[in-house]
């Protein structure tokens, strides 16, 4: 049994302790907005935050995660109040959307740790995949989002 | 009424819902539904539920798969419904008869219920208006009636009906158990555009709010009681038999419950081989079930066939088909080769059903309501009326979700376990076990006259078929492959076909000759333009560098009879400083496109890449101007993110992207050696609207070729290197 900790809640999982944090926050939790696209951690579409780092929940296991803050995309704002949020909409940045929880959770993360981001900052830091192409928007909502947060 | 006294196309019928409501709609299957009130809205064919809450949920033909055509096709129901945005909801519509494209009255490329060719708004233009104005004409019936007033005192507005000459008004829910007992008009007035309050105007799309939140529902997030999951392997050699598994080392696995063979199939679009289906608790489970069984598949169709071979196959068909003897001032002898792609949606192929003896419940991310109910038909055996079809939002499809293997596993596995099931494709199954857009080579010999405009214009191309053609006998006869016909510069194929290209060039003949591998293929964004647009603007480029002639400049030579083709090139020339001094080493490329070719309102691309390659040989991308005419632009923002991220997704198939086989076998399994474009390739997007009064021509597809000769073109500009074959990749630029 693994307690796992996400978007401040406590979930008891009884699930083998090697099963990728993906699949159990999808599955067993029942979380669905982190999404499976590779298993590989190359597209980043299940990006999590395990405490502020950006973490590709399919490459790492319960066990290596157990007791530690996990974040969600559920577990920014349900009213969709946080700024990367209200940023997105703004730039009306998604088409299918799929791909969006992860890049929203890596772009929280990048602001984080860069609360001013040059475009070369959001070249290197954002390398989550969008097949729908909705890279131009993304990196117009970081630098609204950065600025929001500025003026904050 | 009888059935037999109803026009299709126009006759709406209404209804009230148990609770109090309003359900506009038509049924004609079942006309004993109709007079129930209890109807619940999957029996109805119906459009528009109004609740007495106000809330409006429209039931739309469409599958959204981040065209938002939920959203466009909302605006043109709401538009003429006067409803309040703030509470229209959208579901795509269950399979009935009403929904068929077909019955829209509309321009559209296939006749079933299903999604595709960049139709959905311009096909439905006219029925979606039609059922929100005939809706909005029954509320102020219903509120003329009650306040004991004609209907001309009566106006509706943002959602409600006022009465012109008292403070009064009355709220659609309000109304709508009143409005539920009307006939509808046949003939409802239309609105005036000027009378637009969302048309024209970037509504904010639908599902955003939910998609940054983490609520919104892909296929892959289907969740039902007592629901498994199932990871499904088929054979890697496309065709082949399943030979030995070990049941009980799968079984082995925590969790896992079942072992389940899927037969082979043979569709349209190519034929999947024997596959095997393990079941379990959780999709991780399944997956590790799978993975220990040590499946072992034997034979297929593509047994020996390699990426050499398929070259060689498509050069020596070209040369079957002969080289002509031109004789001119300047010939032009080239050949051109794209590969095969994948579509790499982010969303991997997912279906979910739940199949019991006298029902049968599927959530299927798909662009085809129709094959999904048949593939429900065929496994169940259940008739149409047992059998409901939710389609899902789709997580990215490009033409990829819409065939019938993947869910067809979901009902045999859910039949055969008797429970539900998701059956989820790993990135590595959906990789290997695509519809390919199709390897194709073409080969073209042009001679010039002094003027330098072409005087004779021979082509042959050779390119994977699609199954089609072997289903279908008469497709054959005439050699006619619909999913890889070309239309390149063309004077009609070989049916005389009524719409001709927009290049006016004298002396085009072209052959084409379907070749089968076996590799199945299938339509990726925006078929056969995907593969001829680079084809015709690359060798309209050659040919304007033979006759030293601008690039802008030759093109317009040939474009006499299309004022909107030739305005559209001539915007994009300007917007991107076509011909202004550009930074050493930098270089320009321009290509046009329409779309769906062979209609005769078409939407018109033109496109301007601005490239330069780095020191270290590297293209980089810095520029692409967009021009794009589709008539009214129904939601302006939706056009613009169409054109965006078409050319992102040409520009890395253009640059990276290919599918090679080896042992018979598809090489790539997954993103590190399927590369796809990532942020830091994407250049600076300009996309201009032109402003017009005509209806809606498609979006979805016209952005994504031309930007692929637009940067071979540009590379040429720069660096004077022609690449003729694809992808771009680790070809010397320079």
């Amino acid at each position: 049994m693994t307690e796992l900790k996400i978007n401040g809640k406590v979930h008891q999982v009884n699930v083998e302790e090697d099963t990728p944090l993906l699949w159990a926050i999808r599955d067993t939790v029942g979380l669905t907005g982190t999404k499976y696209g590779c298993g590989i951690q190359q597209c980043g579409a299940c990006t999590v935050l395990i405490g502020k780092r950006p973490v590709r929940s399919c490459g790492i296991t319960l066990g290596e995660v157990a007791g530690k803050d996990i974040t969600t995309i559920e577990g920014l704002s349900p009213e969709t109040r946080h700024p990367v949020q209200k940023a997105w909409i703004a730039e009306q940045v998604p088409q299918c959307g799929y791909c969006q929880s992860g890049q929203i959770m890596a772009a929280v993360s990048l602001l984080e740790r860069k609360p001013n981001p040059t475009d070369k900052d959001i070249d290197r830091g954002m390398l989550n995949l969008c097949r729908c192409g909705t890279y131009t928007r993304v990196r117009k909502a970081i630098h609204r989002a950065a600025q929001m947060m500025t003026e904050a | 009424m009888k059935n037999s006294n109803m026009k299709r196309r126009t006759f709406l019928k209404v209804t009230t819902v148990a609770g109090g409501g309003l359900l506009v709609g038509c049924s004609f299957s079942s006309p004993k539904l109709m007079s129930t009130p209890q109807a619940s809205k999957e029996e109805l064919g119906m459009w528009v539920r109004i609740n007495t809450d106000n809330k409006i949920t429209l039931i739309l033909p469409s599958s959204e798969m981040g065209q938002q055509v939920h959203t466009g096709q909302a605006m043109l129901v709401a538009e003429e419904l006067e409803a309040d945005w703030k509470t229209i909801q959208v579901v795509t519509a269950h399979v009935n008869e009403e929904f068929k494209r077909s019955s829209s009255g509309g321009p559209h490329h296939s006749s079933s219920q299903g999604t595709g060719g960049s139709s959905s708004i311009m096909g439905w233009w006219e029925k979606l208006r039609h059922v929100g104005a005939s809706t909005r004409e029954m509320l102020i019936e219903a509120a003329a009636q009650k306040w004991g007033v004609s209907v001309s005192e009566c106006e509706a507005k943002n959602g409600s009906i006022h009465h012109l000459s008292s403070d009064r008004k009355l709220s659609y829910g309000q109304l709508a158990s009143t409005a539920g007992k009307l006939s509808p008009p046949d003939n409802p007035t239309l609105k005036n555009p000027a009378q637009y309050r969302f048309l024209g105007k970037s509504m904010p799309k639908l599902h955003t709010p939910s998609i940054v939140n983490g609520t919104a529902q892909y296929g892959i997030d289907v969740r039902r009681p007592g629901m498994l999951f199932a990871a499904v392997r088929q054979s890697p050699v496309f065709g082949g038999q399943l030979k030995s598994y070990d049941e009980a080392a799968a079984k082995a696995v925590t969790g896992v419950e079942a072992v389940v063979p899927i037969p082979r199939g043979r569709f349209a679009f190519g034929s999947t081989g024997d596959g095997i289906a393990v079941v379990a608790d959780t999709t991780w489970n399944a997956q590790k079930g799978l993975e220990a069984m040590d499946v072992k598949f034997v034979g297929g169709d593509t047994l020996g066939l390699n990426s050499s071979k398929v070259s060689e196959k498509l050069k020596s068909s070209l040369n079957d088909m002969g080289k002509v003897d031109v004789q001119a001032v300047k010939v032009l002898e080239v050949e051109y080769e794209v590969p095969f792609l994948h579509h790499a949606t982010m969303e991997p192929l997912n279906c979910t059903a739940d199949v019991s003896t006298d029902s049968c419940r599927v959530w299927v991310p798909s662009q085809k309501q129709d094959d999904c109910m048949e593939a429900a038909k065929e496994v169940t055996g259940l008739s149409q009326d047992k059998i409901q079809i939710h389609t899902m939002m789709m997580g990215g499809s490009f033409g990829r979700k819409s065939t019938k293997e993947y869910v067809k596993q979901a009902l045999i596995i859910s039949k055969f376990i008797q429970k539900p099931v998701q059956v989820i494709w790993s990135r590595e199954e959906d990789t290997q076990h695509g519809t390919y857009r199709p390897a194709s080579m073409s080969r073209f010999q042009i001679g010039l006259g002094k003027d330098g405009k072409p005087i004779q214009w021979e082509n042959q191309i050779a390119q994977q078929s699609s199954k089609m053609l072997n289903q279908v006998p008469p497709l054959r006869w005439f050699n006619f492959d619909p999913m890889t016909y070309p239309a390149s510069v063309h004077d009609g194929i070989i049916f005389n076909l009524p719409k001709k290209h927009f290049y006016k060039v004298e002396g085009v003949k072209m052959s084409h000759t379907p070749v089968d591998f076996g590799v199945p293929v299938g339509s990726w964004r925006s078929p056969p333009n995907i593969i001829n647009v680079f084809y015709t603007e690359s060798v309209m480029d050659e040919l304007a560098h033979l006759a030293e002639i601008d690039p802008l400049e030759y093109r317009i030579k040939f474009i006499t009879e299309s004022p909107k083709h030739k305005a559209v090139l001539e915007q994009v020339a300007k917007q991107a400083g076509w011909g202004t001094p550009l930074p050493e080493g930098h270089g320009r490329g321009i290509a046009i496109n329409d779309w769906f070719p062979l209609d005769e309102d078409v939407t018109v691309v033109a496109q301007v890449a601005e490239v330069s390659i780095t020191n270290r040989g590297k293209l980089k991308v810095h520029r692409v101007d967009c021009v794009v005419d589709c008539g009214l632009a129904v939601n302006p923002d939706s056009v613009k993110a169409q054109m965006e991220g078409s050319i992102i997704m040409g520009m890395s198939a253009a640059m990276f992207e290919e599918i090679t086989i080896e042992k018979g076998q598809v090489e790539q399994s997954n993103f590190d050696d399927y590369r796809i474009a990532k942020l830091r390739d994407a250049p600076e997007i300009n996309v201009t609207i032109v402003e017009s009064e005509a209806s809606p021509t498609g979006v979805g597809e016209p952005g994504v070729s031309p930007i692929v000769p637009a940067l071979t073109n540009a590379i040429f500009a720069a660096t004077g290197k022609r690449i003729r074959k694809l992808p771009i990749g680790r070809q010397k630029l320079v």
